[in-house]
């Protein structure tokens, strides 16, 4: 309430300095002498009724876009009255600006400040329509200049809709100033169109080489429209230059399309790669089928919610860091459940796998029902952190979120530290070992039933990390586990238990078969597909691609 | 020693009379007995007592491979749920004779008629001979690449648990013309019987009861025969019939058919009660739960899967009216101290507890 009232006050303020200051600056430049001159036959243009308002207001935009901030502010301010319906003409030529942002009094157009006598016989200026369209492109053309990229962005784009309208000189200049290469293309989209309009035929070839340069859905929808204008169908030049320029466009959408199916192929792989890494060391060591690992995956997604709760409550300097901070986080919390789970119930099921398949999908409802007790069913939102918002248009249809890099570059990541923990360490030396020959590796005095303590936490750990990194790129619910725990299967099964390597290649072919197919037939079809085609695989070779070789 | 004997025997044998003084407990308790009685059973009542036989036929047939054979099948949803779309197809059909309106998503798909196939359904004879046959072919087909791929264990039950999840990706697309995610309703006939009358209620129910007796039957029948015996031979240690020249994956095959007929059998019924069919029949956890009565119930011994479907599901439909939000936990503790402890289940230890120690050790 404070913040609303200080904000009120501080408006104020600054337009009463405003005035002032305008009206000093007014009465301080001898100079402005002939730009008031210029400004009343501005004002008086509009009012007159054999005044000529187009060119007022091509006058206006010149004064929009000078160097002269006053000039500027004072065509913004009439131009928008005019849209508003704020603008009234007076019987003495004299024209106000009524009820403004300035205040509620009435404000002279020209000056901009309190009329010198009150005029009489005020009635408002309506403008036509024609006059309205002009005057949104006159308002967009002077956005163009404005220090914010978005508010540069929504102009280009204002002008682009009203493309016909534009003024050429103006937004020639905007794109010789403009580095921004989104606002950019959207400009020289606009003038190529406006060149597309034009009768003669060289205008015409020339606009259809600045549409080719821009190449975008945008700019191939506007040049089909153009083929099938009558005016070109009738030559022949102009529709061969045409057809060649969409030609171009279409191949670099292709290409960019293409690379977005690689990518968004890319991006899956990661969440397939952490989800199955888990499952496949453990599947690997203990032959344990552990039906509640999509149930971890949820626990490590939690974990992720109650860190971003507790640091916006309590550092809310830092939240953006939060994804950094639940990475530990949550990987000691599901590496100490998945324990849990090892010694109250899996350690009895020993070489019992099928049972041990039952058990653990007990406890996948009870976590499920838990967590839905504790947190409730609903989706639970998540915050972006600032660093992974938005994207970058790296090419024409291909569009780059940074949440998705995020993932892959995690997923890489974690994928590396694993494989450093299984090679070089020796928790990953003693793992391996019980693996490949576990009752000789108990021989020589490897505690084999905490080796699988360990290794279970590890899966649980990793599972919980692949939680982490979902919460940016998937809703988070007590049942999202369930959708990734055929998958992850899968994935181990086809890539060989136990085998890093299997998991890699084998979570990267079916992400990216999984998105060539998509586009074709559909995500369930994609899905349909994989399955069926890893059953196949599996048919032939059931211990799958890179399978350990053990002598057990 | 004779006493137990005889105990072991009759008990065993036992349940085909208690199965049928329940199938006849059923008009009577509707019709005969006063509602105000306790032993009086509404038609809620007869027809869940109905759903839950087709249940415990369900659970008979996964126990067929699972407690007799050794596969652990986690896809048998697919069958029942074979079963259970191709009823409805035959019920939507008998309910266009009836009512002349076309089923509600096939106006939404902009259908004048029934496409062509589905005129195989119209005669109740016709789909289930059609079931029967469709349900086989799939199953053998399935199986004849898998059993003599040699694959087993672990990695079949996660391969079928991929199929059944396929198949309900499947079936939630709605232009294959199969209901889509709201699935198919609006029965109101079979056979020519109103579907809503109580004696075609009561029917379902008892027809429910006796298909069970009589699979129960036949399946103990083929157990204590010599397919029978080969099959447990078979679970025990495969490598070894193998080498003594038996073919076991045709042994397996024959009893994945047979099991997956039963299961398709016990969806055909399970629909008309519930009147509806829609893709969580073919749910992946529907499959798991299959072989969590099972195991529950006791697996091996064909009671202990009746038994454990009958417990498990009763108690479900009990607890889940009181408390619904404690069932998942009840169902997960028992699983867990079962699995874990009584590793025959709630009728295999009760057989090996009765019976002299080691004569009913199973795995």
């Amino acid at each position: 309430m404070e913040m609303i009232a200080f904000g009120r006050f501080l408006r104020l303020g600054m337009a009463v300095v405003w005035l002032l200051a305008g009206h000093l600056a007014f009465a301080a430049t001898p100079g402005d002498a002939s730009a008031y001159a210029s400004r009343t036959a501005v004002i008086a243009a509009f009012c007159d009724t054999d005044g000529d308002p187009a060119a007022a207001l091509g006058k206006l935009v010149e004064a929009g876009v000078s160097a002269d901030q006053g000039a500027r502010e004072w065509a913004t301010q009439v131009m928008g009255a005019i849209r508003n319906g704020a603008f009234a003409c007076g019987t003495n030529g004299q024209a106000v600006i009524l009820g403004n942002s300035l205040g509620n009094s009435p404000v002279d157009a020209v000056t901009l400040a309190a009329p010198a006598s009150v005029p009489a016989g005020m009635s408002p200026y309506v403008p036509s329509i024609v006059m309205m369209r002009k005057l949104a492109v006159a308002a967009a053309e002077t956005g163009l200049f404005a220090a914010d990229r978005e508010a540069r962005l929504a102009a280009a784009q204002q002008v682009d809709k009203f493309f016909p309208l534009l003024d050429p000189t103006i937004v020639t200049r905007a794109v010789h100033s403009e580095h921004d290469t989104q606002v950019l293309t959207v400009l020289k989209l606009a003038m190529a169109k406006r060149g597309l309009n034009s009768d003669a035929r060289e205008a015409r070839l020339a606009a259809i080489q600045a549409v080719a340069e821009v190449p975008s859905e945008a700019a191939l929808t506007s040049l089909e429209n153009f083929i099938l204008q009558p005016g070109v169908q009738s030559d022949p030049e102009v529709i061969a230059a045409a057809k060649k320029a969409i030609q171009g466009i279409n191949t670099w959408l292709m290409f960019g399309r293409g690379l977005s199916i690689i990518f968004s192929g890319l991006s899956y792989a990661g969440v397939l790669l952490l989800t199955a890494l888990g499952l496949s060391i453990v599947f690997g060591l203990m032959g344990v089928i552990n039906l509640a690992h999509g149930e971890f995956i949820m626990i490590g997604a939690y974990s992720t919610y109650l860190v971003e709760r507790f640091m916006q409550s309590y550092l809310p300097g830092v939240f953006g860091a939060y994804i950094f901070v639940a990475i530990p986080v949550a990987f000691l919390i599901c590496a100490a459940c998945a324990m849990l789970l090892e010694f109250f119930v899996i350690r009895f099921l020993y070489r019992r796998p099928l049972e041990t398949l039952l058990a653990t999908w007990a406890v996948s409802i009870a976590l499920i029902k838990l967590v839905q007790v504790l947190f409730g069913s609903q989706n639970v939102e998540f915050v972006t952190p600032d660093f992974l918002n938005g994207g970058v248009q790296v090419s024409p249809g291909f569009f780059v979120t940074y949440n998705r890099v995020f993932a892959i570059v995690l997923a890489l990541l974690i994928f590396l530290a694993t494989f450093a923990v299984i090679r070089f360490t020796k928790l990953g030396l003693l793992m391996r070992a019980t693996t490949q020959l576990r009752d000789t590796a108990r021989c020589l005095g490897v505690p084999a039933p905490r080796i699988d303590r360990l290794a279970f936490g590890l899966g649980g750990g990793l599972a919980g990390l692949a939680g982490v990194v979902l919460t940016q790129i998937a809703s988070v619910n007590p049942s999202m586990g369930t959708g990734f725990v055929v998958d992850s299967f899968m994935v181990v099964v086809l890539g060989g238990a136990g085998s890093l390597a299997g998991t890699v290649v084998s979570s990267l072919a079916l992400g990216e078969i999984n998105q060539f197919i998509e586009p074709f037939y559909g995500a369930v079809a994609a899905k349909v597909v994989v399955l069926l085609l890893i059953v196949l695989i599996i048919q032939k070779r059931p211990q799958g691609l890179f399978a350990l070789k053990t002598r057990s | 020693m004779f006493a137990t004997k005889w105990m072991d025997q009759s008990i065993e044998f036992g349940i085909v009379p208690v199965l049928i003084l329940v199938t006849l407990y059923l008009p009577f308790a509707y019709f005969a007995i006063p509602a105000s009685n306790a032993l009086h059973l509404s038609l809620f009542g007869i027809n869940l007592i109905g759903q839950i036989m087709c249940f415990a036929l369900l659970a008979l047939a996964l126990d067929l491979v699972w407690g007799l054979c050794g596969i652990l099948s986690l896809g048998h949803g697919i069958f029942f749920g074979m079963g259970g779309y191709l009823m409805a197809m035959y019920l939507l059909n008998a309910a266009y004779l009836d009512t002349h309106v076309l089923p509600d998503f096939m106006q939404y798909m902009g259908a004048s008629a029934f496409p062509a196939f589905w005129h195989v359904f119209e005669r109740l004879d016709v789909t289930v001979l059609v079931t029967i046959a469709l349900t086989a072919a799939v199953a053998g087909a399935f199986g004849f690449v898998t059993f003599r791929s040699r694959i087993n264990g672990v990695y079949l039950s996660i391969i079928t648990q991929a199929l059944t999840y396929a198949l309900m990706l499947l079936l939630f697309i709605n232009d294959i013309g199969l209901g889509g995610n709201n699935g198919m309703t609006g029965f109101t006939r079979i056979a020519g019987y109103r579907l809503e009358a109580v004696s075609t209620q009561i029917g379902l129910a008892v027809c429910s009861c006796l298909l069970l007796v009589v699979a129960y039957i036949g399946v103990r029948f083929l157990a204590r025969s010599s397919f029978g015996r080969a099959l447990i031979a078979v679970r025990d240690d495969e490598a070894r019939m193998r080498f003594l020249g038996y073919r076991t994956h045709t042994l397996k095959l024959l009893a994945w058919c047979l099991s997956a007929v039963l299961a398709a059998l016990a969806g055909m019924l399970y629909v008309p009660q519930v009147g509806i069919v829609n893709p969580t029949i073919v749910s992946p956890q529907l499959s798991v739960e299959i072989a969590v009565w099972v195991a529950i119930g006791g697996r091996g011994t064909l009671i202990g899967a009746i038994v454990g479907a009958i417990l498990v599901n009763g108690l479900k439909f009990w607890l889940s009216a009181q408390l619904p939000s404690v069932w998942p936990f009840i169902l997960a503790g028992v699983t867990l101290i079962i699995t874990v402890y009584f590793g025959n289940g709630l009728w295999g230890t009760l057989k090996a507890a009765a019976s002299n120690t080691g004569m009913g050790a199973r795995r």
